[in-house]
């Protein structure tokens, strides 16, 4: 088996190495293109249609945000952000986890608060639902 | 009433007979489970190879023609979008396999022409995937998966289909 394995590397030709390291390079260069995923520089969060302030990722802290129907809280943690604490019943908001990617969004419709990853600018003029 | 007698020369035998290992590779490979829905090892490419290296372009055409509407007839995928994307895959490997089979020789071998046809093949399928299945540029986040996977089993064909030439079947 090894005498065999051995045997084959020795025939192999110089043009298939040289196509086999041309379409690792092209695989990579695509795939670091394809999931270049542009991370946020802040944090803009929203009661219903008011501005609650804009935040920097990069911090570690807590924000506590006074929905209609009670105290929600915010944790930044070093460019990644998440709902822990939520008056709401159905606690999706939480249950969405961290998140940490530009234009991410998470929101509690009860509440009324969204918390969205932005940039310098916006991959769009408007959202609604 | 006139009875029409089509002749069957050694040609007509030569294509049966390896469209029919093809298609037996193909349903086979259609019954085993796949870790990520889409990736296939494509074994079938392993006797297309073998036919455009030992015989000509032609009985490849057909032989790949003939195993891709067999076997959607078989599987019951016939006319429906895999059908499709099985379709223009192999149209695309086969037309890059004929602007490239004659590098085969002293410094590349069918290796070199398995991964060409491998990224032909979803190349072919993404242009299908992009401009009717699915029209939107988000497809696109899931071809580095394909191009992986199309290195791998490229290689593995390709290295297949050289060993299978070097046996001298006749």
């Amino acid at each position: 088996m090894i005498k065999k394995i051995s045997q084959f590397i020795r025939k192999i030709q110089i043009g298939d190495l040289l196509t086999i390291f041309v379409f690792i390079v092209l695989t990579g260069y695509l795939s670091s293109i394809l999931w270049n995923f542009p991370q946020g520089e802040y944090l803009k969060i929203q009661m219903g249609a008011q501005d609650i302030g804009s935040f920097s990722l990069n911090q570690n802290s807590t924000k506590i945000i006074e929905g209609p129907i009670g105290k929600t809280e915010v944790i930044i943690n070093s460019g990644k952000v998440r709902i822990s604490k939520s008056p709401c019943t159905k606690k999706y908001c939480i249950h969405q986890g961290w998140i940490n990617q530009l234009n991410q969004t998470i929101v509690c419709v009860p509440n009324q608060i969204s918390v969205s990853i932005i940039g310098n600018q916006s991959d769009y003029d408007s959202l609604n639902y | 009433m006139t009875l029409s007698i089509i002749k069957i020369n050694s040609q007509d035998h030569k294509v049966a007979k390896l469209a029919a290992i093809a298609i037996a590779l193909s349903v086979i490979e259609f019954f085993l489970p796949s870790p990520i829905p889409g990736v296939k090892p494509g074994i079938a490419n392993i006797i297309i190879l073998f036919t455009i290296i030992k015989f000509d372009f032609f009985t490849a055409l057909w032989v790949s023609i003939i195993r891709v509407f067999v076997v959607s007839i078989i599987v019951g995928t016939f006319l429906g979008p895999t059908f499709f994307l099985s379709l223009t895959g192999s149209v695309f490997s086969l037309l890059f396999l004929f602007l490239f089979k004659g590098i085969n020789g002293k410094y590349f071998s069918v290796i070199s022409l398995s991964l060409i046809a491998a990224f032909a093949h979803i190349i072919g399928q993404f242009l299908i995937v992009r401009f009717w299945i699915i029209p939107h540029d988000g497809i696109f986040y899931l071809l580095p998966v394909f191009m992986i996977s199309a290195l791998i089993f490229g290689l593995v064909n390709g290295i297949i289909t050289r060993s299978l030439l070097s046996l001298n079947i006749k």
